[in-house]
């Protein structure tokens, strides 16, 4: 085989191919033509309210939601040396449904729950995380990739006994919280691009100015350190930033897994390794899925919706088996 | 270039390695040699100035652990054993890494034509440059140690730290390996430092040895001063009488 050649082009109109269709289709179906008409300002009211005001920030929001997972995803198992280690493994889901789940059965509503349930989303994961490192850092001074990964999982589990625990006591709300957990994009309107947008901007250019740190942690601490990295501190800085950038995103659909394990596999297999390819491809690629997976959720079943995070592990199970049977063949050889 | 004078580490409790004396010049090439458990490994670390040890450690007059990891880098390199790649990287994109501590800080800052001449001169130097946009995934062990090698001579270090760099590889390779990490020894300002797990291996490669018995040197010098029965002793083998009767099933193989 020679050097991953995938094309940007390529990808780029793939993924703009993706967003015209999942703005077109649905309830009713709008073509390519109408939909540009409408994103100028023409058309009739009626289309115009669809596109802009429903179907746009839906699919927008669904995009950016893919591409900050598959972007986390891919600074994540890099920086811990783990083709299988993931944001969510580490703990962003499971304390961000805590946290908005406590949101949830406090009942804080109105305007202030509106900002309170992303918000709560977002101090869960992103804390949950800091809660590992710190916790990952006290049993193990060097803090290796593995202890971070153990951590995680063992902090993920713990905490979503807890929220299994707050489901059963509150039988009301059990509903609720599975449904968050399972992630949606319906009805969001602009409010989750407008802060999610910057967010994911923002830790792009930080991950893709520092791409070469990230390619000296694939190799492994020793090897880093002794081309002129601190592993240490590379890791801590990464790990931080993605708990950001996936405590974001999930804090206004809930939890979507999958995306952010299996999207920076296929970037790596079509563009190489090199962050400063597979990072904006992870991106692409992952914003795109999330797009399809979303269309999927809300047309294959309409007029009822199948929650998006179910479409995503639908379709990301067999994936990670395919990869988990692939290397165990390949270490066989 | 190297200075290390009562040099003590360990990993928390009892030190394993105990005040090493060492200086190491340049062209020479020091293996440390000792059984299993003897403190080799750590020692080589140590001298890296990865694992904290407490005594004095100078590269070129210098603390070595004041240096920043980005000056250590440009300085020192470090070739261990790595049998299989987890990322797909190419050859070329995995030897311009070795350039890492030589590129500039600045966000986006890309290699300079100067590292891609660098990089370019080290894959050509080890036949390389036709395999440039081979993934590394997909290369054998012996090949994956090459692209290392050649990776860590792009970092135009002064000092090679070689960490049982041959572990697992072909006859071929072992011995190609250690005729290029001489030959590049030989150059102006250079010297290596080396453990290996095959005892023969080790003695063709040194020109000097540092006998590490339970974390204690028990003999520095050259390697060709080395008393047999002091390595046996130390090996808890009779080492001549072994490499004799490995020498006559040879004999009889070879007809």
């Amino acid at each position: 085989m020679r050097k991953a050649g995938g094309s940007f082009l390529a990808l780029g109109l793939f993924t703009l191919a993706a967003l015209l269709l999942s703005v077109g289709l649905g309830s009713v179906s709008l073509s390519p033509g109408s939909i540009l008409t409408a994103l100028l300002g023409g058309g009739d009211e009626g289309t115009r309210a669809l596109v802009l005001g429903l179907r746009l920030p839906r699919v927008t929001l669904a995009f950016l939601t893919g591409a900050a997972l598959s972007a986390g995803g891919t600074v994540m198992q890099s920086a811990l040396e783990n083709p299988l280690a993931s944001p969510f493994g580490l703990g962003v889901s499971a304390g961000a449904g805590l946290g908005a789940s406590a949101v949830m059965v406090l009942g804080v509503s109105g305007a202030l729950g509106a900002v309170a349930l992303p918000a709560a989303g977002f101090a869960g994961g992103l804390g949950t995380v800091l809660l590992a490192l710190a916790l990952a850092r006290a049993f193990d001074a060097r803090l290796s990739g593995v202890t971070v990964v153990l951590t995680g999982m063992v902090l993920s589990l713990f905490f979503s006994a807890i929220l299994d625990l707050m489901a059963a006591m509150n039988p009301d709300y059990a509903q609720r919280i599975g449904l968050w957990q399972m992630g949606s994009f319906a009805a969001k309107g602009w409010q989750g691009v407008w802060v999610l947008l910057p967010v994911l901007l923002l830790c792009l250019g930080v991950f893709l100015s520092r791409a070469r740190e990230l390619d000296l942690l694939s190799f492994g601490d020793e090897q880093a350190q002794t081309m002129g990295l601190d592993p240490r501190r590379a890791r801590r800085f990464f790990i931080a930033l993605v708990a950001v950038l996936t405590g974001a995103a999930v804090a206004f659909s809930g939890i979507i897994g999958f995306v952010d394990l299996v999207a920076p596999h296929v970037a790596r297999r079509l563009f190489g390794a090199s962050h400063r390819r597979t990072l904006p491809a992870a991106a692409l690629l992952g914003g795109s899925f999330m797009v399809l997976c979303d269309l999927a959720s809300r047309t294959l079943a309409a007029p009822r919706e199948i929650p998006v995070g179910a479409v995503t592990a639908l379709l990301g199970a067999p994936f990670f088996m395919l990869i988990f049977f692939k290397r165990k063949g390949a270490a066989g050889c | 270039m190297l200075k290390a004078e009562k040099l003590s580490c360990g990993y928390g409790g009892e030190p394993v390695v105990r005040e090493i004396s060492l200086t190491l010049s340049p062209g020479e090439r020091l293996v440390i040699l000792g059984p299993n458990g003897s403190g080799k490994t750590t020692l080589l670390r140590a001298l890296t100035g990865v694992l904290p040890s407490s005594g004095l450690l100078e590269l070129e007059g210098r603390d070595l652990r004041s240096l920043s990891p980005r000056e250590r880098g440009r300085k020192l390199a470090m070739l261990s054993q790595m049998n299989t790649a987890g990322f797909a990287f190419t050859v070329w994109e995995t030897v311009l890494m070795g350039r890492y501590p030589h590129m500039g800080r600045g966000v986006f800052s890309t290699p300079s034509p100067e590292d891609r001449r660098i990089a370019e001169d080290c894959l050509k130097g080890l036949n390389l440059w036709p395999e440039r946009n081979r993934p590394i995934t997909e290369l054998s062990g012996g090949q994956l140690q090459r692209v290392l090698l050649a990776r860590t001579f792009a970092q135009t270090p002064g000092i090679i730290f070689l960490d049982e760099p041959t572990n697992h590889l072909d006859l071929k390779y072992q011995i190609e390996l250690v005729e290029q990490l001489k030959s590049w020894t030989a150059g102006p300002g250079r010297a290596a430092v080396g453990v290996f797990h095959d005892l023969d291996l080790a003695l063709s490669f040194a020109d000097t040895v540092l006998l590490l018995d339970r974390g204690r040197a028990v003999y520095q010098g050259s390697a060709a001063g080395l008393d047999s029965a002091l390595l046996s002793r130390v090996f808890e083998v009779d080492v001549p009488a072994y490499m004799r009767a490995s020498r006559e099933r040879w004999e009889r193989t070879g007809g």
